[in-house]
């Protein structure tokens, strides 16, 4: 049940990123309390969104280039954490969810070459108004599919691996959230290059970590 | 340091010619060679849209380029100067008017009867008969849709 | 000129949504394109002409999404107004380069990190999840749904003259003033992020090294420090950790 209800979510918000209407509700951080929520456990699903966020965030859906898929890659992370708690499960389950981001685009990149056939050849002998109709929504139909696809056997995938090697995993929860916070500091700096720069934005960058400085302590 | 690169290019102005070539030649204005888009001023709009305020954008017919190419040649504005396709680069080079200069050939797209030398460059029976007029004229004609990016000699672009 | 009725705009803006459904290395969003104008060739043409018309907007086209509605909203314009179709086709191939690039700026690379970063922030402030994520989604659709709408507005009243409204909209000023803000936000969620580290016990050393070094690669590298390869090692590292505890 679990898994069907992820892998339908996985096909809708799959459309959301490129296919159907870009509200970005397909962003880690919007797909990991929805999966969350739907597997019984809002809180720890959101979680996951917000460190997947923190790292997806600089991958922007500029056309052509290939780039990794947060809508599936959160829902199969976030449905595996709430499944298997633990700092080993969690861990691995969004280092699972990283890993198969990477897959997920590469199954975009597989779907636009067939959508090269898919959709409506302006050098086609006859193209009849239907045949534009059909081609373009056939299209946006195996975009869902493929996202149902993706999710479910990451789920699946993802369930074996985690209650398997959970156990293995060598950090306690210190050092776990530690590690995140090191690939959470590539991000930021990612991030800043493409705002601009430090030395560009040096003092607004400096006035925002004071603020963050104190928000952390005081809130 | 006059004209610093003259090249054929469909989509004109675009992302490849500012980021790409604009970042390494650094020019001062672009100059779009094209008697269609010289009297359409909506065109020209669009085409200014890609460049920032700091760097000038002009447009000229053919005849008009022709009478002032000399004198672009010998000014210190480093310029780039773009025509949409081959038909214009050769009129512009008639009377061996650009001779010695090289012409780059980066963005001519898929179309009837044209063969695929690279993927940014598809020429046809017409289109090797105008590379090699050039030749004629005195230009050194070869493919290159970036700076980074291996250069296509001749004998590739005139290859059947 | 003949006016194009409500609901046909009605029914090409909402197209418009899924104007990236087909998108393909061959056309790109060529056939998304056709898919969107078509109630207004239908409404302008029937039979063998709309075919023609058809097929002409099936060809090669490529925008960011959410500016395409400017594009077929001039192109509809050009189509009621019984423009040539190479002058469309001029248009068409002129339009492309500056929508994507200009939408790219300010949507990707500067609304929509900006936007999640308050939801981000939000977060370490103490939000809950569900006021988290709609500090991040009320705020991103409103701008981009007003986009959208601007942008097809403007393109139906303006038809090839758009490049005259697009200049005065400096929407290149807007992303440079959004990216400051999503620069604020950026240093305060470091902020958060540091007092995160310190809170899960004394950061050590290690962690704290380790985050400095990463920092200042993402800052020099860019992108690039994502790459799969570097994934790839990363994982790497962690199984080899994996086995040695074992």
């Amino acid at each position: 049940m679990t898994l069907l209800n992820a892998s339908l979510l996985g096909g809708a918000l799959a459309l959301d990123a490129t296919t159907v209407g870009q509200f970005m509700i397909s962003r880690p951080l919007v797909a990991g309390l929805l999966s969350g929520w739907l597997a019984g456990d809002p809180v720890s699903g959101f979680l996951v969104g917000v460190v997947l966020e923190i790292y997806l965030l600089v991958a922007f859906p500029v056309g052509g280039a290939r780039f990794p898929e947060g809508a599936t890659a959160t829902v199969v992370a976030a449905t595996t954490v709430v499944a298997h708690p633990g700092p080993g499960a969690f861990a691995l389950g969004v280092g699972f969810g990283l890993m198969w981001g990477q897959l997920g685009g590469w199954t975009i990149n597989a779907m636009r070459t067939l959508n090269g056939w898919v959709a409506p050849d302006p050098a086609a002998p006859l193209l009849p108004p239907a045949r534009v109709v059909c081609g373009h929504l056939l299209a946006v139909l195996l975009d869902f599919v493929r996202g149902v696809l993706v999710t479910g056997t990451g789920v699946w995938v993802a369930g074996l691996v985690v209650a398997r090697f959970s156990g293995n995993w060598p950090l306690g929860e210190e050092d776990t959230v530690g590690l995140f916070l090191v690939g959470a500091a590539v991000s930021v700096g990612i991030l800043l290059r493409s705002f601009g720069g430090l030395a560009r934005r040096r003092v607004i960058f400096l006035g925002g970590l004071i603020v963050g400085v104190a928000g952390g302590i005081f809130l | 340091m006059p004209i610093l690169l003259f090249r054929v290019d469909e989509r004109l102005i675009h992302g490849q010619v500012v980021i790409g070539w604009g970042s390494q030649l650094h020019p001062e204005r672009y100059l779009v060679v094209d008697d269609d888009i010289a009297d359409s001023e909506w065109e020209q709009d669009l085409y200014r849209l890609t460049v920032g305020d700091s760097t000038k954008v002009s447009f000229f017919t053919v005849e008009q380029a022709r009478q002032r190419v000399s004198e672009w040649m010998s000014a210190d504005e480093r310029t780039l100067l773009l025509t949409r396709d081959l038909c214009s680069m050769l009129r512009l080079a008639r009377n061996r008017l650009l001779e010695g200069k090289s012409v780059n050939l980066g963005g001519i797209h898929h179309g009837k009867g044209r063969k695929m030398v690279r993927s940014y460059l598809y020429l046809n029976d017409a289109d090797r008969g105008r590379v090699r007029a050039l030749e004629e004229e005195g230009m050194h004609a070869s493919g290159r849709d970036l700076p980074g990016s291996l250069k296509v000699g001749l004998a590739d672009l005139l290859e059947e | 000129m003949t006016e194009i009725s409500l609901s046909t705009r009605l029914s090409t803006f909402l197209r418009s949504f899924i104007i990236q459904g087909s998108w393909n290395y061959r056309t790109m969003i060529g056939g998304g394109f056709a898919f969107a104008i078509l109630p207004v060739l239908r409404e302008l043409f029937e039979g063998p002409r709309l075919d023609e018309a058809v097929r002409r907007h099936a060809e090669h086209f490529n925008a960011h999404p959410y500016l395409a509605g400017l594009a077929l909203g001039a192109t509809a314009r050009l189509e009621a107004d019984g423009a040539e179709p190479e002058l469309m086709l001029r248009f068409k191939s002129a339009i492309k380069g500056p929508l994507g690039g200009m939408g790219d700026a300010l949507m990707w690379a500067a609304w929509l990190p900006t936007t999640v970063l308050i939801g981000l922030v939000a977060h370490f402030a103490g939000a809950s999840p569900w006021m988290c994520v709609l500090l991040f989604l009320i705020p991103y659709n409103a701008g981009h749904v007003a986009l959208r709408l601007w942008g097809f507005g403007t393109g139906l009243r303006w038809g090839h003259d758009v490049g005259r409204v697009l200049r005065g909209a400096a929407l290149g000023n807007l992303a440079e003033l959004v990216s400051r803000g999503g620069v604020v936000l950026l240093g305060m969620l470091a902020g958060f992020l540091c007092v995160a580290g310190a809170r899960g016990g004394p950061i050590e050393l290690l962690w704290t090294t380790l985050m400095a070094v990463a920092f200042t690669a993402g800052l020099i590298l860019g992108e690039r420090a994502w790459r799969p390869a570097a994934l790839l090692a990363v994982g790497t590292v962690v199984c080899v950790l994996m086995v040695a505890a074992r």
